[in-house]
C-alpha cells in the first residue's frame, strides 16, 4: 500500500513538472491560433529551434544560460516577424488560405529541421540546467532544477497575462480574437497585431523549447512529438483559450506520468491518440470552450 | 463534345506509350519506377480528391496505406489465402477503422479537427506495429509477403498494377462528376444554400471518406504484394512529405494534377538520391515554394500555355 502511495507520488511530482512545461509550450500554440486562426504544423521545430539558438550561443559564443537563452528568445521574435510578413501575410490572403497555411508550415518545418540536422548533426544535445543539487522531501526527490522549472513557468505565465491583459498590443490581440470585424471598426491593424501575435507566439514557444531541452533532451526530431503533445493539449484545453490550454497541459502531464509508470512509455503515442479521440466524442470545445484569449 | 485539343491528345499519347513500354523497351529497372509511379498516383488522386475537391484536409493517407498495407499481408502470409481476396479485406479493414477512428470523431466538428486526428492517427501508428511484433514483425517490418501470383515477372506486375492504376483513376473521375462531386461544388460556393437544398455535408463527407480509405488501403495492398514487405519506415515523414510534393507540384484540386506531380516526383526522386540528406529539405523547400509562388502548380502553368497557344492561334486569324 505505500509502495503505491510512494510511487503515485512521485508520478504527481514528475506529471506537474512535464505538466507545467507542456502549458508554456502549448501557449504558444494557442495564441497564434486565437488570434490569427493560423493553427502552426511548424510548432514543433519552433521550440526546437528556440533549443538550438540557445545551445549555439552557449557552446559557441560561450555565453552564460540566461543572458543565451534571452538572445535566444529575442532572435526568435524577429524571426517570427519576419516570417509572418513575408510568406504569411500574402498567404492569408488568397482563397482556400486554411489549408495552403497548413501545408506550407509544414513544409517549412521539414525543410529547417533537416537544415539543422544537416548543421549539427543527428546527435543528442543537451542545454546545462538552472540550478544542480536535489533534495528529499520524504521519499520524494527533488531536483532544484525542476523546481526552477516551475517557478519560471509561472512567472512566464504571469508576464503573458499581463501582455495580454494590460499592454496595448495585448488588449488588440484580445480584441481580434473575440471580434476580428469588430476590431477593425474600432481602428485596430489586423496586420500588425496579427504579425505581433506571431511573432510573441512564436518567442514562447522558443523559449519554452528551452525549457524542455533542460529537462530533457533534444535533437531535431524531437519536435514532432512536442507538437502532437501541444495539438492534443491545445484541443482538450479548447481551441483558443489561454486558460484553458493550461489546466489541459497539467491534467494531460499527470495523465501521461501515470501512464508511463504503469504500462511503460511506448504507450504514451496510442494513449495520447486516444485521449484526443474521447476528447472528440465527449468535449470537442474543449475544458474552456467558446471562451477566447 | 470537347474539342479535341493538345492536352487530350497529350495524355491519350503517354497512356499508349506506358502501355506499350513493356513489349517496346522494358527495362527492369525503369518498370520498377513506372509501377511505383502507379501506385503513388493513386495514393496522391486519392488524398487529393479528399483535400482537393471534398476539402477535408486529412494528413494521415498514409496510415491509411499502412493499414490496408500491413492487414493484406499479415493475412496473405499468416492464413496462405489468396492475395487477391487479402488486398480487398485489407481495403475494407482500412476504411472500417479509419471511418471509424478518424472520420465519424472529426468530421463533425471544424476543418482543423480532421488534421490533427489524422496526423495523430498516422503517428501512433509505429508504436502499435512494434509493440504487436509477432505479427506484424515491429521495427523489422514484414518480409517475404506473397506476390499476386507464384512466379509473377515483372512485366506481369507491370500490366496489374497499371490495370489497377486505371480503374482507381476512373473510379475518381467518377466520384468527382457524380452527385457527390457536385455536392461538394455547391457546398464550396455556398454552405447556405447547398444545405437548404438538401445536401447534407457530414453524409457527403463520410462517404467520400470511407471511399478514399478503402481505395488507399486497397493501393497499400497492391504495394506490398509488389514490393514483398512493409516497414514501419512507410509511415516516416519521407512518403508523406513525398506525397504532399506530388499533390502541390501538381495542382491540388485537379483531376490531373497529381497524375502529373506524381510522375515528376517518383522519377525526380531518383536524381535527388544524389541530394542525400538534404533530399527531405529540398522537397519541403520545393512544397514551400509551390505554395508561394505558383499555388495552381504545374496545372496552372499547362493551362497558361494553353491560353497563349490559343490567343496566338486567334491573332492569325
Amino acid at each position: 500500500m505505500r509502495c503505491i502511495i510512494k510511487e503515485l507520488i512521485n508520478a504527481f511530482v514528475s506529471g506537474t513538472i512535464s505538466g507545467s512545461l507542456y502549458a508554456l509550450m502549448a501557449l504558444g500554440l494557442t495564441i497564434v491560433y486565437g488570434v490569427t486562426h493560423i493553427f502552426n504544423f511548424g510548432h514543433g521545430i519552433v521550440a526546437v529551434s528556440g533549443g538550438y539558438f540557445t545551445w549555439l550561443f552557449i557552446s559557441r559564443a560561450g555565453m552564460g544560460l540566461i543572458p543565451a537563452t534571452v538572445v535566444a528568445v529575442a532572435v526568435m521574435f524577429v524571426i517570427g516577424l519576419i516570417l509572418y510578413r513575408t510568406t504569411l501575410n500574402p498567404l492569408l490572403n488568397t482563397e482556400n488560405w486554411e489549408f495552403s497555411v497548413i501545408i506550407f508550415l509544414l513544409g517549412l518545418g521539414i525543410l529547417w529541421e533537416n537544415l539543422l540536422l544537416q548543421t549539427f548533426g543527428p546527435r543528442v544535445k543537451d542545454i546545462p540546467k538552472f540550478l544542480s543539487g536535489r533534495f528529499k522531501l520524504g521519499f520524494v526527490r527533488i531536483n532544484y532544477h525542476e523546481i526552477a522549472l516551475i517557478v519560471i513557468v509561472i512567472l512566464s505565465v504571469v508576464v503573458l497575462n499581463f501582455i495580454l491583459k494590460k499592454t496595448w498590443f495585448g488588449q488588440a490581440m484580445r480584441a481580434v480574437a473575440q471580434d476580428m470585424d469588430g476590431a477593425r471598426i474600432v481602428g485596430i491593424n489586423l496586420k500588425r497585431t496579427f504579425g505581433v501575435a506571431f511573432a510573441l507566439a512564436t518567442a514562447v514557444t522558443g523559449f519554452s523549447g528551452v525549457l524542455l531541452a533542460t529537462k530533457y533532451y533534444m535533437t531535431p526530431h524531437i519536435g514532432w512529438d512536442w507538437m502532437v503533445k501541444g495539438f492534443v493539449i491545445v484541443v482538450f484545453g479548447g481551441l483558443g483559450s489561454a486558460t484553458g490550454a493550461v489546466y489541459a497541459a497539467f491534467i494531460l502531464g499527470l495523465a501521461e506520468a501515470v501512464i508511463t509508470l504503469y504500462l511503460g512509455s511506448m504507450w504514451v503515442w496510442p494513449i495520447w491518440f486516444f485521449m484526443f479521440l474521447i476528447i472528440l466524442l465527449i468535449r470537442p470545445q474543449g475544458l474552456m470552450g467558446g471562451r477566447t484569449l | 463534345m470537347t474539342k479535341l485539343n493538345w492536352k487530350i491528345i497529350a495524355v491519350a499519347l503517354a497512356m499508349v506509350g506506358v502501355a506499350v513500354y513493356p513489349l517496346a523497351h522494358g527495362d527492369m529497372y525503369i518498370m520498377h519506377i513506372f509501377i511505383l509511379f502507379f501506385i503513388w498516383s493513386t495514393v496522391a488522386s486519392n488524398w487529393n480528391l479528399l483535400m482537393g475537391v471534398a476539402g477535408i484536409t486529412s494528413l494521415g493517407n498514409i496510415g491509411f496505406l499502412a493499414v490496408g498495407g500491413y492487414m493484406s499481408g499479415i493475412l496473405a502470409k499468416q492464413f496462405g489465402w489468396s492475395p487477391w481476396g487479402c488486398m480487398i479485406l485489407g481495403g475494407v479493414a482500412a476504411m472500417v477503422l479509419v471511418t471509424l477512428l478518424v472520420g465519424l470523431p472529426a468530421l463533425r466538428l471544424s476543418g482543423i479537427y480532421i488534421a490533427l486526428l489524422s496526423l495523430i492517427f498516422a503517428d501512433s501508428l509505429p508504436t502499435i506495429l512494434t509493440q504487436t511484433r509477432t505479427i506484424t514483425g515491429g521495427a523489422m517490418g514484414l518480409h517475404d509477403i506473397p506476390p499476386f501470383f507464384e512466379g509473377m515477372t515483372r512485366m506481369q506486375a507491370y500490366y496489374i498494377v497499371f490495370v489497377f492504376f486505371m480503374a482507381m483513376h476512373a473510379m475518381i473521375w467518377w466520384i468527382i462528376h457524380s452527385s457527390t462531386g457536385l455536392a461538394f461544388v455547391a457546398l464550396r460556393d455556398s454552405r447556405e444554400f447547398a444545405s437548404a437544398l438538401g445536401v447534407s455535408e457530414y453524409r457527403e463527407k463520410i462517404k467520400v471518406f470511407a471511399m478514399v480509405s478503402f481505395m488507399t488501403g486497397l493501393s497499400g495492398g497492391f504495394y506490398v504484394h509488389y514490393l514483398g514487405d512493409i516497414s514501419p519506415t512507410t509511415l516516416g515523414i519521407e512518403p508523406f512529405l513525398l506525397t504532399i510534393a506530388m499533390m502541390e507540384l501538381g495542382g491540388i484540386g485537379t483531376f490531373m494534377g497529381p497524375v502529373l506531380g506524381a510522375a515528376i516526383i517518383v522519377f525526380g526522386n531518383e536524381f535527388l538520391r544524389l541530394a542525400g540528406t538534404l533530399r527531405l529539405a529540398i522537397l519541403g523547400g520545393l512544397i514551400c515554394a509551390t505554395i508561394l509562388f505558383f499555388p495552381g502548380g504545374f496545372i496552372q502553368l499547362i493551362g497558361w500555355i494553353d491560353n497563349r497557344l490559343s490567343r496566338g492561334r486567334k491573332n492569325e486569324r
